[in-house]
């Protein structure tokens, strides 16, 4: 049976500055099409493990492969599309000049720039300097240097940050065209949510290692919490006193409470308030699973059927489910 | 040079050029100011005669230095330090631009503007009737004075890896004003006290100078030659432990 080559190959990779641990042993892998968010606190070891897949770093131990080749060698790189946050442009060029650079450094013919300003909405912007542009205008030029060379992998640092809500539509409707012709997509973001809704898989990074790789429902689903969402009367401590509280937060006016037995928690607080009101109960989301990974308080991990695709070397791995 | 890296290298050059033309402070610092210096002092002692070369013309090889080692001092390093602070050399990097072809089309744009402004004062100097040079010699001077531009582009490359932009704006104009007076670029150095005569002969802008006016016919080339060499391979090791330590 043929298998299809992976486009990111990432085995045993360590990484260390002075010593501080930065990434402690991380295989992950990603196929073509395939779309993998990368989340974890500040600090988890997502930037090294960037830096050392798009050959800004060289790895210390382990090995990182773009289809098959090193990302320290030119020739791999140029199979790359690269959007990063933190990227300022030189004010004095255009956004057609930028574009069209960025498919030449790709090496390509600078008139492969014309499709991709349309497909981004760019035409009617490319005489103008990029210093005139707004925040998001900036990002789609980003996001069209990165595309402009057909890579096979897209690597995107926080791609909707400062983009409002119809151009994040449109921006994940170009990257799911783009998928669907094969590209494959490493994405890090802070969105967690907006990360569920679009991403195949999360990769949860935290202290340089895998906490958890699977679907943003199998990580959710192996996370027993609910939210309970109310207004009460109930100060701090009373709310504290209820049975199987996990975390007490407060949001508008409203308390939200984490618990694994809702149940058990709405009788005594019904009993306890009887003018409780704006009930609601939910399931965790995405951003609850991996705050509770990445507080140390839950391993969750693939299902026993879904053989892992990312795997650390840390003891808080997902070699058991939920614990 | 494959045919690749040929137009990566076009493009890069073709950007620089446009961020000094489309950036007035650097027109006013690169071309304004040296050309307007140079114009005064040629209106006010281009007729006179120094060692049997017109003022005029000799100013074109000492104000000609100060002219060239001002954008290839300032511009190299000053757009490495920006691109740093931009990501945009990170950037490159990544998207597979040798960091060898981003600083060549760097440093030949800044060669090109020096061209620029040694055609700009040649002319003045023509028009005002103090240009007394055959075409051959004012060539062999802007020869010599774009090659020996090199180690203030080097330097000015390693100023850009260690500083940013601000910092180093700074700190290359406050190198470039005391050598360009030490060195006698704005004055003739036979006019300078013996103590800043004595300082000069340590100065590789002094060199420079003086190899320019000895394609004019005054002095001999040698000992500046091995000066500016030195100088040459002593900032190529600083600019490139500059690059090794650089946060790119």
């Amino acid at each position: 049976m043929a298998t299809t080559q992976a486009v990111l190959t990432a085995e045993g990779l360590r990484y260390r500055y002075g010593e501080t641990v930065a990434l402690a042993g991380v295989d992950l892998r990603v196929d073509p099409g395939e779309c993998v968010a990368l989340l974890g606190p500040n600090g988890a070891g997502k930037s090294t493990l960037v830096a050392l897949a798009v050959g800004l770093l060289a790895p210390q131990q382990g090995t990182v492969r773009i289809l098959g080749g090193d990302p320290l060698r030119a020739t791999t790189r140029r199979r790359l599309g690269v959007a990063q946050q933190t990227l300022g442009f030189p004010n004095t060029l255009t956004v057609g000049e930028l574009v069209s650079g960025a498919a030449v450094r790709g090496g390509l013919r600078a008139t492969a720039a014309v499709p991709v300003l349309e497909e981004l909405g760019l035409t009617d912007l490319a005489r103008r300097r990029v210093a005139k542009l707004s925040g998001g205008q900036k990002q789609r030029v980003q996001l069209a240097m990165a595309l402009v060379t057909e890579p096979a992998l897209l690597v995107l640092d926080e791609p909707t940050v400062g983009l409002d809500t119809q151009a994040r539509r449109h921006f994940w409707e170009i990257l799911a065209r783009r998928r669907a012709q094969g590209t494959a997509v490493l994405v890090t973001t802070h969105l967690i949510e907006e990360s569920a809704a679009v991403a195949d898989r999360v990769v949860v990074l935290d202290h340089g290692r895998v906490l958890a790789d699977g679907s943003p429902q199998e990580l959710v689903s192996r996370l027993p919490d609910r939210t309970v969402t109310v207004r009460t009367t109930l100060d701090q401590d009373g709310l504290e006193r209820l049975p199987g509280v996990l975390r007490l937060g407060r949001e508008h006016g409203l308390v939200t409470i984490q618990t694994r037995s809702p149940e058990d928690l709405l009788r005594v607080l019904l009993d306890r308030d009887p003018q409780v009101s704006e009930l609601r109960v939910r399931d965790a989301g995405l951003e609850e699973a991996v705050v509770a990974l990445t507080d140390g308080g839950e391993a969750v991990g693939p299902s026993p059927s879904a053989p892992s695709r990312a795997r650390g070397t840390s003891g808080r791995t997902h070699e058991g489910s939920t614990a | 040079m494959n045919m690749m890296m040929g137009r990566v290298f076009r493009a890069e050059l073709r950007d620089e050029l446009r961020s000094i033309v489309r950036e007035p402070t650097s027109l006013f610092f690169g071309v304004l100011m040296p050309v307007g210096i140079f114009v005064l002092f040629n209106l006010l002692y281009g007729h006179d005669a120094v060692q049997g070369l017109s003022a005029g013309t000799a100013m074109v090889a000492t104000f000609g230095t100060y002219g060239v080692i001002t954008v290839a001092s300032l511009q190299p390093g000053i757009g490495v330090a920006q691109d740093r602070d931009l990501g945009w050399l990170r950037m490159k990097r990544v998207s597979a631009v040798p960091i060898w072809i981003s600083l060549t089309a760097k440093a030949t744009a800044a060669l090109l503007y020096g061209v620029g402004v040694l055609v700009l004062m040649g002319a003045a100097a023509a028009a005002f009737g103090t240009l007394h040079a055959s075409p051959w010699a004012l060539l062999r001077v802007a020869l010599v004075l774009l090659l020996g531009s090199v180690p203030f582009t080097l330097f000015s490359v390693a100023v850009g890896f260690r500083f940013r932009t601000g910092a180093a704006s700074a700190l290359l104009n406050a190198v470039l004003f005391p050598l360009a007076v030490l060195s006698g670029l704005w004055m003739p150095i036979r006019l300078l006290p013996s103590v800043v005569r004595d300082i000069a002969e340590f100065l590789p802008t002094y060199h420079l100078a003086q190899l320019g006016l000895a394609q004019l016919g005054q002095g001999t080339s040698l000992l500046h030659v091995l000066a500016l060499v030195v100088t040459t391979v002593v900032a190529a090791g600083v600019a490139a432990a500059s690059y090794r330590h650089a946060r790119i």
